[in-house]
């Protein structure tokens, strides 16, 4: 094998190893980003319209208390703005469904909703309902807790994966820092034997040739310089050799 | 292929070395391309942490064979157990890779124990949850088992006899090795056979698991485990997970055969089972398994632990387990009656024969020791006698006896320097001893904290290296390690 092959392979390994590591490293980075968008785009956004949801739902609540005491217009008023906010969010959720099993959530949320809606949504003020804590307690509050503990779920779910993806994306940013990393150190320890490989078929051979030419030369002795690989440093050991031999026959033929 | 009589005085070729550890990193890296290529079926997440180590391995393997000539020359003894030794250190290091690559539960110290287990064929983890592994990586972590035996094959049956009998006397302490006796010139055809038989036994346990019902990637990992008496499971919960009787009785019986010496095993496969058959050492394996089968019975029937047909089972397959090292589990032992683990305890320090894929004191020395007992009991009586020591019908030298003691009190107070390092750093003191002589002697699990149903990774990082390096000396037969990592000895 020549020396220049060995010398490339050298130098090119240790590119391959540095290359595939930046390869590697700039996909898991760019994996990443998208990760942290889909965490975005998918998980937070459920759950800001949970929030949401739950928000509308406290306000329907204080509207629904008002309705009771007989204040129609800021009551109905309120209950409206809260069940504008609730469509809105639940819309945003329907929308939204990324993770398995999001859409019994949300469905289980609608039925709740329908259910709590058709109570409130029946006159209250100036029928016999006004007033009447213990209906309320009975009936709207259990209601209004169904819907509130649905809503939950739905931003408990979403929190769990949210913290999953977190955790998926500490992994990640592990396995985009590592191959650096292990690349960096493989590069150390390939430079090493590569320098110690050349020192111990490059630089050694010339060594011996450079003195079998000076005793030649200065102690008359036979140029006997051999190696064990076939590359050009044998073959410049055997052209000196030939040389010398035509300069000064070998010691024995003189 | 190794060149034979003594080698003091000679020089070390490092170039050569270096040319002859490059084969073992190819042999690594062949096997982490077949898991990247599971991986990628999978497109689980260990594909490129498989595929990255790949290179790395399959490029440092190269470079050297493309620059050491191949006919550099026979290597000598020494030079082979530098070879052996290194390649396993290295082994090792790249088995590391794709473990700290994928991350998880891996962390470098994590990922290093892990790999130091299996390489040497231990089989205790510090995974919590190994199901949560992607596939390509739970076959990468049975094939350290596996290659790790094909090492130790390598080691025992190649390196082991051939080193110079002055300088590596101890290794002799194998005593009647037989190794010594059919592979005198041991050759490249010799190895073959002996990987012929090993690949074999992997290939039919692996069929018979299929036929027990266990799906093909579960039977691969779970054959290369046995065979190598490694014990990782792709499981959980081990054998337990599979939950059935058949399973037990392929697992039991593969480990058993693992347990014995490969080369009585491959003249028995060979049509000569009577030197298998007629083997002290290997009737006295036997017999030891078989007591301890039914002491730990007893011991746990008495204890109100279920049937006895239930105590049978799960003791015969853990005294099976730990008694050839490999590790695998059907119950939590650490749960069981205190004379039940102490039964097991002495399995962990014993283990099988030599000259197999088990590690431990060995049985060898074991009948070595009895009989050195024996003689001196019976010179206690009449002093003047001579009496020789016989195995086999062939005496044997009172410096090999004297060696094969030595080497069980090196042993042993290896064992109680590592717990003692071991509690040092806050391990508890029963945790600490089992887990010590659990990964001295490749055994896998001890008792406590570190149990057939648990898990290593509570150890404190500082424990874990301990605990690595305790594995790399007990499956270096101690002085393996010694005679590669002092300089005095290369001289």
């Amino acid at each position: 094998m020549s020396l220049r092959f060995k010398i490339m392979s050298g130098f090119l390994i240790l590119a391959l190893m540095l290359a595939i590591a930046g390869i590697w490293s700039i996909y898991e980075l760019s994996s990443i980003g998208t990760s942290v968008q889909d965490l975005l785009d998918e998980n937070y956004r459920s759950i800001k319209a949970a929030e949401m949801m739950v928000e509308a739902l406290e306000r329907q609540d204080s509207g629904i208390l008002l309705l009771l005491l007989g204040k129609w217009d800021e009551g109905q008023k309120i209950v409206n703005s809260g069940d504008d906010l609730f469509q809105e969010n639940y819309k945003m959720a329907k929308n939204n469904i990324t993770v398995p099993g999001e859409g019994d959530f949300i469905e289980k949320i609608n039925q709740k909703y329908m259910i709590y809606k058709k109570s409130w949504g029946k006159p209250i003020v100036g029928t016999d309902k006004q007033g009447n804590l213990d209906w309320y307690f009975r009936n709207l509050h259990v209601e209004f807790l169904n819907v509130k503990s649905a809503v939950n779920e739905l931003k408990e779910l979403n929190e769990k994966t949210l913290y999953r993806t977190a955790s998926d994306l500490k992994n990640r940013a592990n396995r985009a820092v590592m191959p650096g990393t292990v690349a960096v150190i493989a590069a150390l320890i390939f430079s090493l034997i590569f320098t110690y490989f050349v020192n111990l078929y490059m630089v050694n051979p010339i060594r011996r040739m450079i003195s079998g030419i000076e005793d030649f030369i200065k102690k008359d002795k036979d140029f006997v310089v051999s190696f064990e690989t076939n590359d050009e440093i044998s073959h410049l050991s055997s052209a000196i050799q030939s040389l010398c031999s035509r300069v000064a026959p070998p010691v024995g033929k003189r | 292929m190794l060149k034979g009589g003594s080698t003091r005085g000679e020089k070390m070729r490092p170039y050569l070395i270096i040319r002859y550890v490059a084969f073992t990193l190819l042999l690594n890296a062949g096997f982490l391309l077949i898991a990247a290529v599971i991986s990628g079926l999978n497109s689980d997440t260990a594909f490129f942490p498989l595929l990255y180590t790949c290179l790395i391995a399959t490029l440092f393997g190269i470079f050297p064979i493309l620059f050491v000539p191949g006919e550099a020359g026979s290597i000598s003894n020494k030079e082979g157990l530098a070879i052996v030794v290194y390649s396993w250190i290295l082994s090792c290091s790249i088995g590391t890779l794709p473990f700290v690559l994928w991350g998880g539960e891996f962390t470098f110290t994590n990922a290093w124990f892990e790999s130091v287990s299996g390489y040497t064929t231990t089989g205790s983890s510090i995974l919590i949850n190994i199901e949560a592994l992607p596939l390509g990586l739970l076959f990468w972590r049975s094939v350290t088992h596996w290659i790790g035996g094909i090492g130790i094959i390598i080691f025992a049956l190649a390196v082991l006899p051939q080193l110079s009998p002055l300088a590596m006397v101890l290794y002799r302490a194998e005593g009647p090795d037989r190794s010594l006796q059919t592979f005198s010139h041991i050759g490249r055809r010799s190895i073959q056979i002996l990987l012929r038989v090993y690949v074999g036994l992997t290939l039919v346990e692996t069929v018979a698991l299929l036929f027990c019902g266990m799906g093909l990637f579960d039977a691969i990992t779970n054959s290369f485990a046995t065979i190598a008496t490694g014990g990782f499971s792709p499981r959980n919960m081990s054998i337990a997970h599979y939950g059935s009787i058949a399973v037990e009785i392929v697992v039991m019986v593969f480990m058993i055969l693992s347990g014995m010496n490969f080369v009585l095993l491959f003249e028995a496969i060979s049509g000569k089972p009577r030197a298998l058959l007629q083997s002290s050492t290997v009737r006295y394996y036997l017999l030891a398994l078989l007591i301890g089968v039914a002491l730990t019975t007893l011991s746990l029937r008495g204890s109100g632990f279920g049937s006895w047909i239930k105590a049978l089972r799960y003791s015969a397959f853990q005294v099976i387990s730990i008694g050839t090292s490999t590790g695998f589990a059907t119950t939590d032992s650490s749960i069981w009656p205190p004379f039940a683990q102490l039964v097991l305890l002495f399995f962990t320090f014993q283990c099988a024969c030599a000259s197999s894929t088990s590690g431990g004191i060995k049985a060898d020395r074991m009948v070595l020791f009895l009989k050195s007992v024996a003689r001196r009991v019976k010179q206690e009586r009449n002093p003047r006698a001579v009496i020789p020591i016989r195995l086999d019908g062939k005496a044997v030298e009172d410096g090999m006896a004297n060696l094969g003691v030595l080497y069980i009190c090196l042993y042993v107070g290896i064992v109680f320097f590592s717990a003692g390092l071991l509690t040092a750093v806050g391990v508890d003191g029963i945790s600490a001893f089992s887990g010590s002589a659990a990964t001295m002697g490749n055994v896998g699990p001890g008792l406590g904290t570190v149990g057939s149903a648990s898990y290593f990774a509570h150890i404190p990082s500082a424990g874990k290296w301990i605990l690595s390096f305790t594995m790399l000396v007990g499956r270096l037969e101690i002085y393996g390690l010694i005679i590669c990592i002092i300089p005095f000895y290369r001289r």
